[in-house]
Parts: structure tokens; C-alpha cells; sequence
């Protein structure tokens, strides 16, 4: 008998030809959150497993944050299908559980047994209760499920069950470009691309020295976070002072906002196209502020031809804190350092811009070229999950 | 030269001095400054702090850094105290305290605080019968230290918190833990304010720790710019904080394995010492080993002490705070006024060494047969 980790698929089953594609990338994303650690991974088209000698512990709490995966359990490999051998193996098992009551549900994927999922299941309870002393049948709410699957060769019996994030495995999808800002929503929305299968790079805009070293942290700090999920993460840091100072001094101040999103578009989709992104992504919530109506995203969208997702459009904001809580970024966002974003900001921003006044506003300032300088000039981090901390030396 | 005072205090680890050191010279910047160097060495301080709350298993916000344990315990009870007055003015703490913990105590009483002493056990344990018929709905704080730094019991925290929040939910704890951190293992989770400092684990002096459970509101004491802790503004003495943080982490790693080698050296000189009439090992079940402490019948122990100055080995008579001639925990668990009124206490570490044990050993019963003949 053997005790492993391993992986229930959930919606990835959903997937037909290409099954084995999300399977390997799955793999892959397992052992690069183990990596350091011994394990083995194996699979096949039901269940993916975990082979080690390490702390299952630190194994789970690692693999739960591991999208594509619908439930990861432990449990107990024994060898063929006998049904008075596995009930032996169980017995064992179960001194380690205190409980009265239990029912046992069978699988079986091995089809050359002949007998039903629901005799084995009474075969097995049978045996249980004759080897086992004072225990009961409780087919309702009892206080240990048995879980049984019949495989080809082996059986697994595994007593708990614990709920994966679900999703697609990172990178199945390609890649997109994330606009992370220091605030709430672009992170969050960013897990959920990645939930999607979508494996992101993100892009910054940083404008000092109107803004500190601080912000710049916290998105790093940010962008750490996500990398938990996304395999690492590389972060694009756009210097977007000249840019920011030009359109302050030479465009009308309703259309501040308007026109510098425009120009973060600009830059963002030939970032994008650079490293082979498909998609923009950003946390842009519907009606949330001025550059969120629907004739601002209209103004501003319109400069790009890539593909913009907005995972949280049609979000409540209590809801978006709700999954940022979750996913451990609310507490970094909240963190007050002015990012580009809020230094320069109208009293009055135009609600409802109009694409020719952009057009017109935008011939004047040299904005090509300027562009054309921060793409070239921007830092490129990669940033791992694991801080790695700068002053482990001291401490 | 024989150092047996470690619980008075300790050399500063040459690891830990390089730290402070390292951070004096290339963090310099204030923590509260807005540039590069301040946010520098703010990261290095908050590192730090996150080091110690990841040790401990608390949050980074409950840690407070003082200057002394006697100001974190200031810090703890008066802040209790100042803030829950109008809820209730009592207050109880045991007698095996330490002296900054009684002297608080006195300055509350003098204004009107009620405070009670609870009994102990003749192994030194707190009565909890006792203390139970103590707490009343408006004793707002128990104040019961982890390890006595004169005798070293060690308290049942995990009991005496259940005993009190079952009588009153709302009555707070608070340990000095001076005496238990990096000698043994502690539950911060037991309390909800503890206090320890650096230099008695191998730290810098100037340095000591306040925790606080989030929960728990505290009256601040000091009031200036309070930009990194409201309860102790001014500006964060970053060398020490992370010269302590390394302290800790040092000392916390091999308790148990050094817990068990300075019980090796105990009982050494427990059995050295216990075949003479004059010596009495005022020992309990619950005393940890670390501390280790005599009453000497017809010898004054500053004699005693002076005596074994000139082999230079070095103790303390009662706790190097408390030099009165009276060891009030001595005398709170055997209720015997000879036998507290000259006690010597030998405190050891991991880093004592046997031979210096033997030494020792050999030196004092030279000047014990030398004094107490004087005698005859």
C-alpha cells in the first residue's frame, strides 16, 4: 500500500482530443510549484498522481494553488482490485480515524469487474462491519465516507476530499499582458485570467518622480502575489513621465484621463505584440469611474486592434475586494502610495469623450516618438513567487 | 573567567553584533523618511519584525519594540490599566514577579487600582483555586510571569488562561516572558500581551519586545510621531530591531537539545552542593534548569558572592534587580525567612561548559568550607 497525493480534473475532462496537451501542462505546472522537492508525477486519463517521501503537507498547501485541478485528495494505492485484500488495507486505515457511523462509495473504472459499483460498495460495508467492531451504516451525513475506485491494476481509498481552485492549467490558453496598476482591481482580475488557462506578463506605469520607489514596490509586491498562480510572472515597467508631463501641460485637463489611458493602450498592445501576447487584460469595471462609461472605454479602446478583456466588467466593487481578500493582494493594494493613475486628475473628467476631440488633442504633443522612447527604455522584471529576501544576510 | 549570570543577562552573539554593526553603518537612513535610504531601512526593519512574528506565529503589527522589558511591562499594564479603568480596577498578578511588575502594580494602587497577589503552591505553582475566587467581573488584567526569574518556575500559561477567560471572558493576560523566551518553548497564543527582551538571549541591550494580540487596545504611555507604532513613536532604532530579530532566531533553533545539556549541568551541581548541611537547593518540579538557585544557612550570600569574585566566576545574590537582602520568591514558596534571606542564583546557558561546571563546582565548596568554619 501506498500512500499518495493526487488530483481529481474537474472541467479539464470536458476536453476531448486535446486532453492530453492540458494534462502534460498540468503536470508541468505541478512540478514546477513542487519544484525542490522529491516527488514523481504520473497520470492517466482519470487521475494525476503525487509519488514523495516529503511533507504532504507543504505538497498540498503548494498544489491547492495549482489551477486545473478540481479536487487533490490523499489517499492510499493498494495493489489489484481483491476485494478481501483491499478491505484488509482499510482496516488499517481506519484506526487512524475516530468515527461511529460511514458508508463507502465505490468506483470502478476497471471494467472486467463484474460486479456493480453499488454491490462493491455493499460488499465492501459488509466486510467493514464484521472486521471492524461498533460501527454503523449511515448512508445520510455519516461521520467517514469510504471512497473506493477499482482501477486497472490498483484500487485507491481515500477518506477526504479537498476542493482545488478549479480552471484551466496555466498556459494552455497562451499568454496575455495584464495592465496592473496598484489598485484593487487589476490583480484580481489578473487571477482570473490565469484561472482561465491564460498564463499573463504584466505591464506598470511608473512616473517618477511624481511617483515613489513605494508604489513601485507595492506592484511588485502585487505582481509577486500573482505569481504564486501564473509560474512567475515577468513585470513590464514603463517610465511614463515625459508622456504624462506632455499631455499635463498641452492637453485640456477634462481629457487628461482619456487621452493617457489612450497612450497606456498604445503602449501596452505593442508590448503585447512584442512578447507574443494575445490579449490586453485590466481591471476596468464598468461605470466604477470616469474612464470606465462605456463612451470612455469606447474612446479609449479604440486605439488598439488587440483584443482588450475585462474579467470584472460587469463586477460589483464589494465583490472584487471579496476575491481580492482571497487571493491576499487587498492588503497591498489598500497601501496608499499615489501611482500614475491619481497624480494629475482633473476636477471634472469628460464623461462622455468624444473620439475626434482625442484625435485632434492628441496632434499636440509628439506623443509616437514618445512612446516609441518608453517601449524602448522599459525594465523588464522577473519576479518569482518566492520572495527571495534581500536581507536574509542580517536577519 | 566563569560567567554563571545569564539570566541577569548574556554576551552579545558575535553574529548578532555583526548585524548591528552591518545595519548601523549601511541602513542609517530613518525608517520614517520618505527616500531611498529611509524606505531602505524601513524594508530591513519590517523584514525583521516579519522574521520575529513568523517565529513567535503572531502578526507583524502585534510586536511592539521598547527599550526594556521593564518599559514593555510599563507599557502592558498601565496601557491595560489606563485604557479599561472605567470597566474595572482590579488587577491580579502572583508573587513571583518580577520587581518592574510590582513597582507598576504600587504606582496603580497609589491611584486608586485594586490588586491582588495569588497564592502559589509549594512547588511554586499558581494556586489555581485561588485564583479563580480572585477574578471578579471588573478585574480587567492577570499579570502572571512565564518563567520566575529567580527560582525558574515555569507557569502553566495554557491553564491559567483557560481558568481566567472561563471566570471573566473579558479579563486580559499578560506574561513577562523575559525568563522563558530561548530557554523554552512559548505559546504567545496563551496571552494576549507578552513581554521579553534581547539582552538575556544573546542580543543587543536596549532592546525588548511587546506583544499585544491585535485585539487588545492598549493607552499609549509615550506620545510623539507615532509613524511606524502609535504605542512607541520616535524614531525605530533599526540596528537593534534587527540585530534582535537574528537574536531570536538563534536562540529559538536547538531549544529543546539545549534545554536537556543545561539540565545535564543542573543537576551536576545540584548534586555537588546537596550533600552539605549549610546549602539548601530551593529546586522545584517546575523550575527550569536554566536557573538554579541556593539558600546558604550562616554565610551571607554577598559574601559568598564577593568570595567567588577573586577565582572570577560570576552569579547574582536574589536577581540582579531585585539586590534587597530578601528573595521574595524564595520566600513565597517555602515561607521560610532564613531560607530567603541569602540565596545565590547560579543561571546557565548551552554555552556553559562542563569543565567550567567543575570549576565552579570546585571553587565554591573551597570558600563554603572556609566560611561556614567561621562559624563553628
Amino acid at each position: 500500500m501506498e500512500k499518495v497525493i493526487f488530483i481529481k480534473y474537474g472541467e479539464l475532462s470536458t476536453k476531448k482530443e486535446n486532453i492530453n496537451f492540458f494534462l502534460n501542462k498540468l503536470k508541468e505546472n505541478i512540478s514546477f510549484a513542487l519544484r525542490g522537492m522529491k516527488v514523481k508525477i504520473d497520470y492517466d486519463l482519470g487521475r494525476m498522481f503525487i509519488h514523495t517521501e516529503d511533507s504532504f503537507d507543504e505538497i498540498l498547501s503548494k498544489v491547492t494553488k495549482v489551477f486545473g485541478i478540481h479536487e487533490i485528495n490523499v489517499g492510499y494505492l493498494i495493489l489489484g482490485n481483491d476485494i478481501l485484500e483491499v478491505g484488509e488495507e482499510i482496516k488499517k486505515l481506519l484506526l487512524d480515524y475516530d468515527f461511529r457511523t460511514f458508508k463507502v462509495e465505490s468506483k470502478r473504472s476497471n471494467k472486467i469487474i463484474e460486479k456493480t459499483s453499488v454491490e462493491l460498495s455493499k460488499e465492501m460495508g459488509a466486510f467493514i462491519l464484521k472486521n471492524v467492531p461498533n460501527k454503523k451504516v449511515l448512508v445520510n451525513n455519516p461521520d467517514l465516507v469510504i471512497n473506493i475506485e477499482y482501477r486497472v491494476g490498483n484500487t485507491l481509498v481515500y477518506f477526504e476530499k479537498i476542493k482545488g481552485l478549479g480552471g484551466y492549467p496555466v498556459g494552455t490558453l497562451g499568454k496575455g499582458l495584464l495592465m496592473l496598476s496598484g489598485g484593487i482591481d487589476s490583480p484580481v482580475s489578473g487571477f482570473m485570467s490565469i484561472k482561465r488557462g491564460v498564463k499573463i506578463e504584466a505591464v506598470y506605469f511608473e512616473s517618477p518622480p511624481h511617483t515613489s520607489r513605494e508604489a513601485k514596490d507595492k506592484v511588485i509586491k502585487l505582481a509577486r502575489k500573482l505569481a504564486v498562480y501564473n509560474n512567475d510572472i515577468v513585470l513590464h515597467i514603463v517610465n511614463f513621465t515625459d508622456i504624462q508631463e506632455a499631455i499635463y501641460k498641452n492637453i485640456p485637463h477634462e481629457y487628461l484621463i482619456t487621452i493617457m489611458r489612450r497612450m497606456m493602450y498604445r503602449i501596452s498592445a505593442i508590448i503585447a505584440g512584442r512578447r507574443n501576447c494575445k490579449i490586453l487584460i485590466n481591471g476596468e469595471s464598468i461605470g466604477q469611474v470616469a474612464s470606465q462609461t462605456l463612451t470612455s472605454m469606447r474612446a479609449i479602446n479604440e486605439v488598439v486592434r488587440i483584443p482588450v478583456i475585462r474579467p470584472l466588467a460587469c463586477f460589483d466593487k464589494l465583490d472584487i475586494i471579496d476575491i481580492a481578500k482571497k487571493i491576499d493582494t487587498y492588503e497591498t493594494s489598500i497601501l496608499p502610495f499615489e501611482d500614475c493613475c491619481t497624480i494629475f486628475v482633473p476636477k471634472h473628467p469628460v464623461i462622455n469623450p468624444s473620439i475626434e476631440k482625442c484625435l485632434e488633442y492628441e496632434k499636440l504633443i509628439p506623443y509616437e516618438e514618445l512612446i516609441y522612447k518608453s517601449v524602448k527604455e522599459h525594465e523588464i522584471m522577473k519576479i518569482e513567487a518566492e520572495e527571495k529576501n534581500e536581507f536574509a544576510e542580517l536577519l | 573567567m566563569i560567567y554563571l549570570d545569564y539570566s541577569a543577562t548574556t554576551p552579545i552573539g558575535y553574529e548578532v553584533l555583526d548585524t548591528y554593526n552591518r545595519t548601523s553603518k549601511d541602513f542609517f537612513g530613518n525608517p520614517n523618511s520618505l527616500h531611498e535610504l529611509g524606505v531602505k531601512a524601513k524594508n530591513l526593519m519590517n523584514s525583521a519584525t516579519k522574521q520575529i512574528a513568523e517565529i513567535f506565529n503572531i502578526n507583524e503589527n502585534e510586536i511592539t519594540y521598547t527599550y526594556s522589558a521593564t518599559e514593555a511591562n510599563n507599557l502592558a499594564i498601565l496601557g491595560v490599566a489606563l485604557k479599561n479603568h472605567k470597566i474595572g480596577r482590579h488587577i491580579i498578578t502572583s508573587k513571583l514577579e518580577h520587581p518592574s511588575v510590582y513597582a507598576i502594580c504600587n504606582y496603580l494602587e497609589s491611584i486608586g487600582f485594586e490588586v491582588s497577589y495569588v497564592k502559589n503552591d509549594k512547588e511554586g505553582l499558581i494556586d489555581f483555586d485561588d485564583l479563580k475566587s480572585l477574578i471578579r467581573p471588573d478585574t480587567i488584567l492577570v499579570s502572571i510571569c512565564a518563567v520566575n526569574s529567580e527560582v525558574g518556575i515555569r507557569q502553566p500559561l495554557k491553564m491559567i488562561r483557560q481558568i481566567i477567560k472561563k471566570e471573566n471572558p473579558n479579563t486580559l493576560i499578560h506574561s513577562d516572558m523575559t525568563q522563558a523566551v530561548g530557554k523554552v518553548t512559548v505559546n504567545m497564543h496563551d496571552v494576549d500581551l507578552a513581554t521579553f527582551s534581547g539582552h538575556k538571549i544573546y542580543g543587543p541591550k536596549g532592546i525588548a519586545v511587546l506583544y499585544k494580540n491585535s485585539s487588545v487596545s492598549l493607552m499609549p504611555i509615550l506620545y510623539g510621531s507615532g509613524k511606524v507604532n502609535m504605542l512607541n513613536p520616535g524614531t525605530p532604532a533599526v540596528p537593534l530591531i534587527v540585530a534582535l530579530s537574528k537574536a531570536i532566531r538563534l536562540s529559538m533553533s536547538d531549544t529543546e537539545k539545549r534545554e536537556r545539556f543545561v539540565e545535564r549541568l543542573n543537576q551536576k551541581i545540584v548534586d555537588a552542593l546537596s550533600k552539605y548541611e549549610g546549602i539548601m537547593i530551593n529546586k522545584t518540579k517546575y523550575s527550569i534548569p536554566h536557573i538554579l538557585n541556593i539558600s546558604l544557612r550562616n554565610i551571607k550570600a554577598e559574601t559568598f558572592l564577593h568570595a567567588l569574585e577573586e577565582y572570577e566566576i560570576y552569579l547574582s545574590t536574589n536577581t540582579a534587580c531585585a539586590s534587597g537582602d530578601f528573595s521574595s520568591s524564595v520566600m513565597a514558596i517555602y515561607n521560610d525567612k532564613v531560607r530567603a534571606s541569602s540565596t545565590l542564583r547560579i543561571s546557565l546557558s548551552h554555552l556553559t561548559t562542563s569543565d567550567e561546571v567543575n570549576k565552579f563546582i570546585e571553587a565554591f565548596i573551597q570558600i563554603y568550607k572556609k566560611l561556614s568554619g567561621l562559624h563553628e
